[in-house]
């Protein structure tokens, strides 16, 4: 049997993580050995016993990696002028959803008082209005941002979506149970979750940008440090649990005064239900980010959803990072919703 | 979608945004700028303010009188959104305010210039201007 080397043409990597997706998607196939992804001249090189022609080969294997937006071609495809229509349907999309948001934030139909007692059920009403209030700005941006970028470059995403959504879940009911516990010992400090804030808008800058393309078009590619960082991220089982946990210490309204509520609850149990009821009350909506874009991803308008949820994710993100600063007393605000 | 239509609708809706944001202060009939709220009365040689919190401060910008002792008054009613979260950096103030009911916070005896209070989030804030 004799080994062929070939040299493919790929379209569609942008990232080291597709890189890894990549190769691992063609080893698998029987008769493709040691495929090895050159992301600087966007080629794939592997090593074949197949009797098949390069042309059949090329249509043979991007069938394999083409549902999550990858091609092989022979010749290098001319740059992707597909690219700048998606993106020209993507801007309008992103920022009709901003204006909605924004729009139902000065609305006010979201600042119902709720008086009373908390108990759980009022935790989980107050959860369902935070998930789509300005909260929605942080912590739902980050999920989205998050999500989408996963999606993008891993195939087993549902199951590190599931793996954040019952961090969070935990976490917030343990830690409600815990403030609960110790009562008034624990201040939360505003400059902290503040920080926290800003550091969660950058990263959502910075993956939106990334979603947009930005940093494809212009061949700059983000630190390589920073990308094991992501990738990190994206291959560990503990990662997403850690991520849901800090949500926790997020900067929200709402998520602060249920702490407050569930601090003042006085016992284990109560905080414990008061903060796990909130967390559900928010699970609707975020579940809906995450595996929506999962599903969006592996669909037929991925890169127009990619692109989309990139515009939406800068916007959140700069909304966030401006408030953020502001609410440090670094810059004077900006606005008021 | 043809890219002209595009770059019409993307316009509209970053002007759209844009007056959502900056254009809040003057029509806005929530934001109180405009409207004349009596929240400012001195008793005893004390001068109150009062800033209403929930979803957001109201009224946003109030006037009040320099150098004389000042207290602060923030009522709260079911809030639960940023607004209870309350930072005033110039006095080092930061506290979770209790869901219902009312924060008195002593200014002491404020020279002329504003207080400025925000949200922990710092998407909602109020001042007041002393002079």
């Amino acid at each position: 049997m004799n080994q062929k080397t070939y040299i493919f043409h790929v379209s569609g990597t942008h990232c080291p993580s597709c890189k890894i997706f990549i190769e691992d998607a063609l080893n698998e196939q029987i008769g493709i050995k040691q495929a090895s992804v050159n992301l600087k001249n966007e080629t794939v090189s592997f090593e074949t016993s197949l009797d098949e022609s390069q042309h059949k080969l090329a249509e043979m294997l991007t069938e394999k990696i083409k549902r999550n937006g990858y091609s092989l071609s022979i010749e290098k495809k001319a740059k992707d002028r597909n690219d700048h229509a998606v993106i020209w349907q993507a801007l309008p999309i992103g920022l009709g959803f901003l204006a909605l948001f924004f729009l139902l934030q000065k609305s006010g139909i979201l600042n119902l008082g709720i008086g009373g007692q908390i108990t759980p059920v009022t935790s989980f009403v107050i959860g369902l209005i935070a998930s789509v209030s300005s909260c929605l700005a942080i912590v739902g941006g980050l999920v989205l941002s998050l999500s989408a970028k996963i999606s993008e470059d891993n195939v087993r995403d549902t199951k590190t979506f599931t793996l954040f959504h019952a961090g969070r879940l935990v976490s917030f009911a343990v830690l409600g149970g815990v403030l609960g516990a110790i009562g008034s010992a624990v201040g939360i400090n505003f400059t902290l979750t503040a920080i926290l804030g800003i550091l969660a808008s950058l990263v959502m800058l910075l993956l939106g940008l990334n979603l947009v393309g930005v940093f494809a078009k212009s061949k700059i590619a983000l630190p390589s440090g920073l990308f094991n960082f992501f990738r990190k991220i994206e291959h560990k089982t503990f990662t997403p649990l850690v991520v849901g946990f800090a949500t926790f210490f997020l900067p929200c309204g709402f998520t602060q005064s249920m702490q407050v509520s569930a601090l003042s609850s006085g016992s284990f149990m109560s905080g414990f239900l008061i903060m796990f009821a909130f967390a559900l009350g928010t699970l609707p909506m975020l579940a809906l980010l995450s595996f929506g874009s999962a599903s969006f991803a592996h669909g037929k308008y991925a890169p127009l959803f990619f692109k989309s949820a990139g515009i939406v994710v800068i916007g959140l993100g700069l909304f966030a990072l401006f408030s953020g600063m502001a609410g440090l007393g670094i810059i004077s605000p900006l606005f008021s919703i | 979608m043809n890219k002209t239509a595009s770059i019409i609708i993307t316009t509209a809706l970053v002007i759209g945004i844009g007056i959502m944001f900056l254009g809040n202060s003057g029509d806005n009939p929530n934001s109180g700028a405009t409207e004349s709220v009596q929240n400012v009365e001195i008793r005893d040689g004390v001068q109150y303010v009062t800033i209403n919190a929930q979803g957001g401060y109201s009224p946003r910008i109030s006037s009040a009188q320099a150098n004389i002792p000042t207290k602060l008054i923030v009522k709260t009613n079911g809030t639960y959104d940023c607004s209870a979260a309350l930072v005033i950096r110039s006095i080092g103030y930061q506290k979770i305010l209790p869901q219902t009911g009312e924060e008195v916070i002593d200014l002491g005896i404020p020279q002329a210039g504003a207080v400025q209070g925000l949200c922990s989030m710092g998407m909602y804030n109020f001042s007041v201007n002393f002079n």
